[in-house]
């Protein structure tokens, strides 16, 4: 029979799972409703991206490469949740700090951890249909080449995310931390690596036009590890046996990343508490 | 039954260069049901405290439990059981509804969804809003935002909610509605309403007793007819030619205790507010008046407000204290 202790230890456990739960899933929701509520935001980030490569996709075929133009469009589907990593993601806390949200958030019983998954996962979710929506549209006009995608595809594509939003959670702790400059070093690492992830051309392995300790450092990018298995299953072909190191260091670095991330946020938390500077957007 | 309760709290900010004792051996007790009012000018330590008690600040020393639970050990516990809305912090998000906004941080408490849909129309009725809920957040006018930043405060049905100057900037009629919503919540829904604010009318309006805090100390806790009355030193209005300006520190005229000076550049005038040691001194600070070439074209004796309360506290005004800190 279960001791008193025991069912009231279940039931806290199971009061916090509910909140962690609808504080995550609500977030998520939110993230989505705002991300559709601003018509500003579906300009940027549909028409963007779209734009971008679909004059990629032309350069490509200029070339006579028409059979790179999946490149080019490949890299209009994923670049969206780049930027939402960065610019959604990474400076939501930090926002919310200055706008005076964060308090709230911690005055609540729901974790930041909750939030910051919640965050994510409505980022993912805001930005696939403007993803799906660039990769259709590229597809129906230049018909690139490319296998059916298969298992491997969803695997990696999945842990692309998972690795890119979980930069996502680590960039946003620290984050916390700086004040207006996290707006600046955003602005300092988008271009760089966009460019070094290899977005819309190979920028790592036999077709990168890179030097090869460039390709060591852009390796280090889950992007670039990312795009890089994409490119190779959809384009090429390869499957699992010629992917692992890809889908293992890609793994391996959403591990890390989420680990860094919430370990750094719990001790902003416990930090700011002591020395009351989490809060300084409060008066 | 006490819902706060706060003993020898303490909170030291510490740089390399500063030494702050934002509060010192601050204690007190407030009841269910109580509407409780932390009165003093901005910096006394009115954010801080309500900041420990509401579990985002560690104290240096002391205790403090909220709902029974210990702001420091169970911290959890404690957020579950409180409100929490100051004015100013960003009420939510811009490019969702009202209704949305406030269902949002209803979950943050665990809260089903049936039931935070009740609660917010019911708060949106009590707060005259009911035809605002379902506009995008940036749409709202700032009264509009202020009442739901409020609302959200309640969303989670609270045993204590904490306001840090909850009606500043507020429109006169949103902050009616916002007190008539205070004394409800504590006496229909036996919550604990704990107000920080340096308005003196709202402090008097809705508090059953208030603490007069100055340089992070409590200098005095009672009901504000009390308090009013404890002061048995005459409070004198002295209304002058704006030559009334040039005294400065009302206490360096002999007999009076403390005051303050509003000037009027518009209309050229001046009042000089005194608390004097006692009746006697009036005709000693009229005739220092006229010797200082001020024209004196009334005075009276006027009923004390808080300010004169914490005035014969501490010699100043909270404007002049609020001088002084930012000094």
């Amino acid at each position: 029979m279960l001791g008193r202790a025991s069912l009231r230890g279940r039931g806290v456990l199971r009061r916090s799972l509910v909140i962690w739960v609808k504080a995550a899933v609500s977030r998520a929701l939110i993230r989505v409703i705002a991300m559709y509520g601003d018509p500003l935001w579906i300009v940027v980030n549909v028409g963007g991206p779209m734009l971008t490569s679909l004059a990629l996709a032309f350069l490509y075929r200029l070339a006579g490469l028409s059979n790179l133009t999946g490149f080019a469009i490949l890299g209009g589907g994923m670049v969206a949740y780049w930027g939402n990593v960065l610019w959604s993601m990474a400076s939501q806390l930090n926002w919310d700090k200055r706008s005076g949200m964060l308090y709230l958030y911690i005055a609540s019983p729901a974790p930041l951890t909750a939030l910051l998954i919640g965050m994510s996962l409505g980022g993912i979710l805001g930005t696939l249909p403007s993803s799906v929506a660039v990769l259709v549209i590229g597809t129906l006009l230049f018909k690139p080449p490319f296998s059916p995608p298969t298992m491997t595809v969803a695997l990696v594509f999945m842990l692309t995310l998972l690795a890119l939003y979980g930069m996502g959670i680590a960039l946003s702790s620290l984050y916390l931390i700086l004040g207006r400059e996290s707006e600046e070093i955003n602005e300092a690492l988008y271009e760089p690596i966009s460019f070094l992830s290899g977005i819309y051309f190979p920028s790592i392995g036999r077709l990168s036009p890179l030097p090869l300790a460039v390709q060591a450092v852009a390796s280090l990018i889950p992007l670039t590890l990312g795009m890089d298995a994409l490119r190779r299953t959809l384009f090429y072909a390869e499957g699992l046996a010629e992917l692992w190191p890809n889908i293992a260091a890609l793994a391996a670095m959403a591990a890390a990343s989420i680990l860094i991330g919430l370990r750094t946020l719990s001790f902003i938390e416990r930090r700011g508490r002591e020395t009351g500077d989490i809060l300084v957007a409060m008066k | 039954m006490a819902n706060v309760v706060a003993e020898n709290l303490t909170r030291v900010f510490e740089t390399k260069s500063k030494r702050l004792v934002a509060l010192d051996n601050v204690s007190f007790e407030v009841q269910i049901g109580e509407v409780f009012g932390l009165l003093g000018p901005n910096g006394a330590g009115k954010t801080t405290l309500i900041r420990i008690l509401t579990t985002l600040l560690l104290p240096t020393s002391g205790r403090a439990l909220v709902g029974g639970f210990d702001v420091v050990k169970e911290a959890k516990k404690v957020r579950s059981i409180i409100g929490f809305s100051s004015s100013s912090e960003r009420v939510g998000f811009d490019f969702v509804t009202a209704r949305r906004n406030l269902w949002f941080f209803s979950q943050l408490y665990g809260t089903p969804t049936s039931e935070a849909k009740r609660r917010i129309e019911e708060l949106a009725t009590l707060l005259e809003f009911q035809d605002q809920l379902d506009r995008k957040l940036y749409t709202l006018t700032t009264g509009y935002r202020q009442r739901l930043n409020i609302a959200r405060a309640f969303i989670n049905d609270p045993q204590v909610v904490f306001f840090d100057e909850p009606t500043n900037g507020m429109d006169v009629f949103s902050a009616k509605k916002v007190r008539e919503l205070f004394v409800k919540e504590a006496k229909t829904n036996s919550r604990t309403i704990f107000l920080a604010t340096h308005n003196m009318f709202e402090a008097e309006e809705v508090c059953d007793r208030v603490a007069i805090i100055d340089r992070g100390r409590i200098l005095a806790i009672d009901s504000p007819e009390n308090l009013k009355s404890s002061l048995s030193k005459p409070v004198v209005l002295f209304e002058t030619d704006i030559a009334g300006a040039s005294i400065g520190d009302p206490t360096q005229l002999e007999g009076v205790v403390g005051g303050t000076i509003k000037v009027d550049n518009e209309s050229e005038a001046a009042k000089i507010r005194v608390i004097l040691r006692d009746e006697d001194y009036l005709e000693r600070v009229l005739q220092l008046l006229e010797k200082r070439g001020i024209r004196v074209f009334n005075y009276q004796r006027i009923e004390p407000t808080l300010e004169d309360v914490f005035i014969s506290l501490v010699g100043a005004g909270f404007a002049e204290r609020e001088r002084s800190v930012e000094a």
